[in-house]
């Protein structure tokens, strides 16, 4: 495909330069979380491998951006079915990691096939509910055939364990069909059903889960046990206070007492630091991204492209609000990473590709 | 295309709503809570560590040392880390070096603990070999460690410190808090699992070392009452000796021992008898009965009193005197100890004043003195009736006293009349050496008159100086003494009946007694039949007294001094501590108490160049330092810091100007490994005094 003059001309500078920014305060972060005392005048090998994903993902991010989104509707199936097969792999030949399943290692690189099928599955969604609803939305059995693209996948992430992965397709899934257009009793009954339905699924979880779902209710409840990491991350945001302790100054990250410092309580680590003045700038920056990519899908000139650029911008919403309210207690733990600023090869550059295909949607107004 | 914007639209607004919640919950943590977190951080990841300062001297009057803190190496273990990084045999080797069994040493680090000590303060050359041979898990750290370089002098007056520098008995317990000065205050981070990161404590007070404590004691004195109880002890195989040489007219005690019969036991440390335990005074409480009588004009010195020729039946009991006395006045009752005079004495004041009078005298009630522990005593309250327990405590049975009480007692006889406060510390001075505390003469009340004060002092002349007298062998030639002998039977602690061939001699008297210096107690416990207090006490007395006048600048064999002589005496090398005799009228109703604290504070500074510095407690290079300043020559042996000299200091400067030190502390570790140099510098210490440099 022959780059366009257009595509430059109407290239979105707003997303890739709220990407950049993200990146670089997750590359802050990361040398916080991974900072040692006694260890100076060295990067962390974890700080660079950060930043060599941060410059393959800003690559991948282009191509991406100057890809034609609308060629991906005709891929889509192909690409749930590799998608499926790799996370399949996982379970079968998937390295662990703390009693998870939930890497492939490809020698150079562990991959994390999740955060590769939150797209797929994204790309599928979109290309299936493309076609424009009936009048007075969708009803229950128009949502049959997308919930069975979407239980796959929710059922193998599930199995790794990795809840947090699985809630957030259904975050996700909920939201496009939301967005796609659903019918107003069919969603008060399925939530009606939902609210019902819990109960029986607390019977399914698994002990540790629903530890952590007591735990998270009440923190205080086994201070040094369950409820030990949520009132650190607690302590930790809450002791950067208003500006904060300073650039490598944080204390409870450094001093282990944050659980996965460098992934999902990687906002814990970064307030500390920077205070409710770093986290309110974070939260904006966020907030620009989420409002803009919404702004997008408003503005897409399709179907396919405006419910793709709503799952990508589902996506980033929810791992935010959840990556969050789990550091500041309000939410129960579940792994899931900040956005752009928690360490990880996978989920950065899947993120970055995400972004990418937002500003293709964005570009694609303008091209005919 | 509208229905798309309504739905946005509506997602928007669900969107920001939760989000605007999230932002609300770092408001509330990191706004409202977050003082509260900040707290909490800290708490959690800090800890306060204090490492104890070096504890300060302790000095007797003339600034001998008599305890001092060098540094000492203490080792640690980290079990876990040792038994995971290291070979069997390497342990072997450690429990070689630190002298255990290695099995013994194996059980010890079994412990589940982090931390646990292996040896506490060892000499330098054992904390290198550990050093050396490179265990993980295994360090040490850099304590101090007490030394009492003159031994088990004063022991039970100096009391002890502990492991931990904190002070158990004795002076080390009661001015504990000076001693021990601010340890080093830190706060070290702490990381989750609860090990500390020391990458930079953080310093929350810098240490302190303690204060130098300057006692009342003299160290040469109380030497000489030590060598001479040990003796009697011995000789009359008494159980145990005190013996308290005190000041009358301060309060200042300056010399108190107790010697057991036992050589080979470690000096008490932890118990001062003479302080801490009551005895029944036996006839030395007779004065204190005929001051009260003489005061109270029950009786005069010319009374006379019917003795009843040896026994007196009195209800069921009878008293007995040692001889069959008819008519005595009570200049003849004091002299020859009668009993019946004596109860007679005590009948005719009644019971009230009798307990009223003793307890002025400070009997039933602690002196105050500033040390832990001290005895109340027994003092009963009798009534009218109880005429045979009366008559009983005329001559000290049925009630207890301390050894220090009694002699407290006698001291307002000597003084004319005051009770003091005794007292064993004289001044506190910061490690700067500043004066921090400086201790006052404290009149507890005026117990007698100043006239019959003399009169009871003219009758305990007689004591000593009639050929009848029970105190004979007291008396000093050219030397006016007065005291009193005391033989109490001991009481059987199952029956609580006396026994009849255990006793407890003493005496206690004044010297000189026209112009008191000094009161001395002498008391042998548990001496057999017939060792009485005028037979075994007295002598042992005389020995003490005559030695003290000598320290004191009397010398004995020579007519008493007067008053300006006295203060001539004071200003020799030897008696700097009392380098100022002048009067003062601060002490209202006497005009004899000497305000004896108008001294330089720095020995050295004062005399620098007249006479032989302190080097006890310096290292090695201020020592020479010193030396190069003051033009003398060092012969040192050992390692470490000074613990002994010779010539003593205060001595004129020797020969060639040449002194040798002894020191110890870092790398030959206790003084005991330089027993033998320090008893040979000690022993050319005393040669040079001996030789005589006094004036």
């Amino acid at each position: 495909m022959p780059i366009d003059r257009r595509i430059l001309y109407h290239f979105d500078w707003r997303v890739f330069v709220l990407t950049a920014l993200l990146g670089s305060i997750g590359l802050l972060a990361v040398i916080s979380a991974s900072y040692r005392a006694s260890v100076h005048n060295s990067l962390h090998p974890l700080v660079v491998r950060q930043l060599v994903w941060l410059c393959a993902g800003l690559v991948l991010m282009l191509s991406a951006a100057f890809f034609d989104y609308r060629s991906l509707g005709s891929y889509a199936y192909a690409l749930y079915c590799v998608g499926l097969l790799i996370q399949a792999l996982v379970l079968v030949g998937g390295h662990a990691r703390g009693g998870a399943r939930r890497w492939l290692n490809l020698g150079f690189i562990a991959l994390e096939p999740s955060e590769l099928t939150k797209l797929v599955l994204i790309i599928v969604l979109a290309h299936f509910l493309r076609e424009k609803p009936p009048t007075g939305g969708l009803k229950l059995r128009h949502l049959i055939a997308p919930t069975i693209f979407t239980l796959p996948p929710v059922f193998l992430i599930a199995s790794e364990p990795d809840l947090g992965s699985a809630l957030l397709l259904m975050l996700v899934f909920a939201t496009m069909v939301f967005a796609a257009g659903i019918n107003t009793r069919t969603l008060l009954a399925i939530i009606l059903t939902a609210a019902l339905a819990a109960p029986v699924a607390w019977h399914y979880l698994k002990p540790y889960q629903r530890q952590r779902i007591v735990s998270f209710l009440n923190p205080q409840s086994d201070p040094l046990g369950a409820g030990y990491h949520v009132i650190q991350s607690e302590i930790a945001v809450g002791s950067g206070g208003p500006w904060g302790k300073g650039f490598l100054k944080g204390t409870q990250g450094r001093l282990n007492f944050l659980p996965e410092q460098t992934t999902d309580f990687i906002f814990a680590v970064f307030a500390e630091e920077f205070g409710f003045a770093g986290s309110m700038s974070l939260l904006t920056i966020y907030a620009i991204l989420i409002s803009h990519g919404l702004w997008i899908a408003r503005q897409a000139r399709d179907r396919f492209g405006a419910l793709l650029a709503l799952g990508i911008v589902a996506t980033i919403f929810w791992q935010v609000t959840i990556n969050i309210g789990m550091a500041t207690g309000i939410l129960p733990v579940v792994g899931i990473t900040l956005p752009l600023v928690s360490y990880g090869g996978s989920s950065l550059i899947v993120m970055m590709l995400e972004l990418g295909l937002l500003i293709s949607v964005n570009i694609r107004r303008f091209i005919f | 295309m509208e229905e798309r914007r309504r739905r946005i639209a509506i997602l928007s607004i669900l969107l920001a709503s939760l989000f605007v919640l999230i932002a609300g919950r770092v408001v509330l943590l990191a706004l409202i809570d977050g003082s509260r977190l900040q707290i909490l951080a800290h708490s959690e990841h800090t800890e306060k560590v204090e490492v104890s300062a070096p504890r300060g001297p302790i000095v007797d009057r003339n600034g001998i040392i008599l305890a001092l803190s060098a540094p000492a190496r203490s080792l640690y273990a980290r079990p876990r880390t040792v038994w995971s990084k290291n070979r069997r045999e390497q342990l072997v080797q450690l429990a070689r070096i630190l002298g255990i069994d290695s099995d013994k040493l194996s059980a010890r680090l079994k412990s589940k603990a982090n931390f646990i000590w292996l040896a506490r303060q060892v000499d330098a050359k054992t904390a290198w070999a550990v050093d050396q041979l490179g265990l993980a898990g295994i360090g040490s750290v850099n304590e101090f460690k007490r030394f009492y370089p003159e031994g088990s002098l004063a022991a039970a007056v100096i009391g002890m410190a502990g492991t931990d520098s904190q002070g158990l008995s004795g002076v080390e317990m009661r001015y504990d808090r000076a001693i021990r000065g601010n340890p080093l205050s830190l706060e070290i981070e702490r990381d989750a699992l609860g090990r500390f990161v020391l990458d930079s404590p953080e310093v929350l007070r810098e240490a302190r070392p303690g204060a130098r404590v300057v006692l009342t004691l003299d160290s040469r004195l109380q030497a000489l009452v030590e060598t001479e109880m040990r003796q009697r002890v011995r000789y009359y195989r008494a159980k145990r000796g005190t013996a308290i040489v005190l000041d009358p007219f301060t309060g200042e005690i300056l010399a108190m021992a107790t010697v057991g019969a036992d050589d080979s036991e470690p000096s008490d440390r932890l118990h001062n008898p003479a302080v801490q335990d009551v005895f029944e005074p036996g006839s030395t409480i007779k004065p204190l009965l005929a001051a009260i009588a003489l005061d109270s004009r029950v009786v005069t010195p010319q009374s006379r009193i019917f003795c009843e020729n040896g026994a007196w039946r009195l209800g069921a009991a009878t008293i007995h005197d040692h001889g069959a006395h008819q008519w005595l006045t009570l200049e003849e009752i004091i002299a020859r100890s009668s009993n019946i005079g004596a109860a007679k004495i005590a009948l005719a004041l009644g019971p009230k004043r009798v307990f009223d009078g003793l307890r002025a005298f400070g009997l039933g009630h602690p002196t105050g003195v500033d040390l832990p522990g001290e005895a109340f005593g027994i003092l009963r309250q009798l009534q009218i009736a109880q005429r045979v327990e009366l008559a009983n405590e005329g001559f000290g049975q049925g009630l207890a006293v301390t050894p220090l009480q009694l002699v407290v007692a006698y001291g307002a006889i000597a003084n004319g009349g005051l009770l003091l406060r005794p007292f064993v510390v004289r001044e506190i001075y910061d490690p700067l050496g500043r004066r921090i505390f400086r201790a006052k003469p404290q009149i507890v009340r005026r117990v007698i008159s100043p006239t019959t004060a003399h009169q009871v002092a003219r009758l305990l002349r007689a004591v000593v100086e009639d050929p009848a007298g029970t105190g004979r062998l007291a008396s000093i030639p050219n030397i006016a003494i007065a005291g009193k002998t005391g033989t109490a039977q001991m009481v059987n602690p199952v029956t609580h009946a006396y026994y009849q061939d255990r006793l407890v001699a003493s005496f206690v008297g004044i010297a000189p007694a026209d112009q008191p210096r000094l009161v001395v107690l002498v008391m042998l416990e548990d001496v057999g039949h017939g060792q009485f207090g005028g037979l075994v006490a007295a002598p042992a007395f005389k020995t003490i007294v005559a030695s003290a006048l000598d320290r004191l600048g009397l010398p004995v064999g020579q007519p008493s001094v007067t008053e300006a002589s006295y203060q001539v005496a004071d200003l020799a090398p030897f008696g700097l501590l009392l380098n100022s005799a002048n009067k003062s009228s601060a002490l209202a109703g006497s005009s004899n108490i000497r305000n004896f604290h108008d001294g330089k504070p720095d020995f050295v500074s004062s005399l620098e160049g007249w006479c032989v510095p302190y080097f006890a407690g310096l290292s090695l290079r201020h020592a020479l330092q010193l030396a190069h300043r003051l033009n003398l020559e060092l012969d040192v042996s050992g390692d470490g810091y000074v613990v002994a000299q010779s010539p003593a200091p205060g001595s004129p400067i020797p020969a060639f100007r040449r002194i040798k030190i002894v020191l110890a502390g870092s790398v030959e570790g206790s003084p005991l490994h330089n027993r033998f140099s320090f008893d040979r510098a000690r022993a050319d210490a005393d040669r040079t005094i001996s030789r005589g440099f006094l004036p």
